[in-house]
């Protein structure tokens, strides 16, 4: 996306248009800013990103029930 | 799972693929998460040669195929399969010959993008292609995600 191009697409998820399918989503329970954020990286970032959250996410995987009383 | 080292291997083997699913979906944007690798697959012979032998290495083994059962993965084993749900030593990764409401790879081959990811250069699904196959494919799971997927696409467009 060029500069621009991420403003508008910003702008859209900020203030979403009555009426639009942004709006929908935000009511539907979409959190807009996680989608900001993601629309900031390159997909590259995109995919590092989501790899920690998995590698994180296997580490403390079931964590709740080991812990001692 | 590591789906860094599944990516490059099925890259660097050449085998023709496209990333569908949940990480088509993050790298277009979403904010989803998923603990799979789910690709679409050409079935030419030669293709199916390079993708039983880039995931040899990796041990697959099919999720409901009970313990003990005996498995052969090579190119003959994928030619008499669309749909394959494989455990690997890198984990899930789930190969399907033909994308719900896209059809076959040749077929999603007009609704693809090419991105860089994973230190690689691979094929993913648009968004009005990933929206569609999730549309198609109708389970909770996937119906879950259109609104986010519909919002980037209505926040991209021109």
């Amino acid at each position: 996306m060029t500069p621009e191009e991420l403003a508008r697409a910003e702008e859209r998820l900020r203030n979403p248009a009555p009426g639009s399918r942004i709006e929908a989503a935000q009511k539907f329970g979409i959190d807009l800013t996680l989608l900001i954020g993601q629309l900031r990286l390159t997909p590259a970032e995109r995919a590092r990103q989501m790899l920690e959250v998995c590698q994180l996410a296997e580490r403390v995987r079931g964590a709740a029930r080991r812990r001692k009383p | 799972m590591n789906v860094e080292a599944a990516i490059q291997a099925l890259v660097d083997a050449r085998v023709e693929f496209v990333i569908i699913g949940g990480w088509s979906a993050i790298l277009n944007g979403s904010s989803y998460v998923t603990n799979d690798l789910d690709i679409c697959f050409a079935r030419d012979s030669g293709n199916l040669r390079r993708l039983a032998q880039a995931l040899a290495p990796f041990h697959p083994r099919l999720r409901d195929l009970p313990k003990g059962l005996p498995f052969v993965w090579d190119h003959a084993t994928l030619r008499n399969g669309t749909v394959f749900t494989l455990e690997t030593d890198l984990g899930k990764i789930d190969l399907l010959a033909e994308v719900a409401g896209l059809g076959t790879f040749e077929e999603v081959a007009g609704g693809l993008v090419v991105t860089e990811a994973f230190g690689r250069q691979v094929r993913i699904l648009d968004l009005k292609s990933l929206i569609k196959s999730k549309r198609a494919a109708g389970r909770q799971k996937d119906l879950l995600l259109l609104p986010e997927l519909e919002s980037l696409l209505e926040a991209e467009e021109p």
